[in-house]
């Protein structure tokens, strides 16, 4: 069976947590922040995955299956935490959460 | 050019473009539905290095889950234009230049970094499906943890509950 080589999967990851990290600091909106992170993450899960391939007790799937919980319980809590934000402030862009609002 | 690496083309540029048109719109929407196409993307790529399992839970949770939270908070968190009473949902940008290019930067030395390393290329593949493996595992040697991330998920969604409500 031919083998896709694993740096393939590493370059990807990288490209995918350039773009995370470059939303993450480009973006003011905070729904779009979140997105950035979410990149970010399964970027890293992205990495797992991919040197799991050649394992045979396969510890990387068995992470990444973990980092997918942990993503969307993050996910979950931090829109719940911009809605109140966003009750409270009337507004969604990160620079305009200033206490003398 | 093996099928295999062609398939991995194409899935690798679908993710990568969708994640770069993240980067390039300033529409919230359009984001959402670019992150739709990389969450696709990713999904295949983990099926290429053979984890089925995790490419399902993958599209499960995220097209399923984490992108229909986040339509819903762009529904709730809408902010109408008050003299055209419009709702563009474009998002303010910082200056464009230092992001990008940190964020280039960071792939540029990643990429440098990830060919530099001395990867061996020719190890045995362990197998094709890793569901029965993964079935077993998680009821055996790592049951404890499975456990736990299922008391994690059921705390978080309480707990985001919890906060979402109106404290009135």
């Amino acid at each position: 069976m031919t083998d896709i080589p694993v740096i393939y999967f590493l370059w990807v990851s990288a490209f995918l947590f350039a773009t995370g990290l470059s939303i993450l600091l480009l973006k003011k909106n905070t729904i779009f922040v979140l997105m950035g992170i979410e990149l970010i993450l399964n970027a890293a899960n992205l990495n797992l995955v991919a040197f799991s391939k050649n394992d045979p007790s396969l510890q990387g799937l068995y992470l990444g299956i973990f980092v997918l919980v942990v993503g969307v319980c993050e996910m979950a809590i931090a829109l719940a935490i911009v809605l109140q934000v966003y009750r409270n402030y009337r507004a969604i862009e990160v620079d305009q959460f200033t206490s003398e609002y | 050019m093996s099928p295999l690496v062609l398939a991995f083309l194409v899935l690798a540029l679908l993710t990568c473009g969708s994640a770069l048109s993240m980067v390039w719109t300033k529409n919230l929407l359009h984001a959402a539905l670019a992150m739709f196409l990389t969450m696709l993307g990713l999904a295949g790529l983990y099926v290429l290095a053979f984890a089925d399992v995790l490419a399902v839970a993958h599209l499960l949770v995220y097209v399923g889950g984490v992108l229909i939270l986040i339509l819903f908070g762009i529904m709730l968190t809408n902010q109408t234009d008050a003299k055209t009473g419009k709702n563009h949902l474009m998002t303010r940008e910082s200056n464009r230049l230092l992001p990008i290019s940190l964020g280039l930067s960071f792939f540029l030395g990643l990429f440098w970094l990830f060919t530099k390393g001395p990867w061996v290329n020719n190890l045995p593949v362990t197998g094709d499906s890793k569901l029965k493996e993964v079935g077993l595992g998680l009821l055996t040697e790592y049951a404890f943890p499975f456990e736990l991330a299922g008391v994690f998920l059921l705390i978080a969604l309480i707990g985001a509950t919890f906060v979402a409500k109106s404290h009135d």
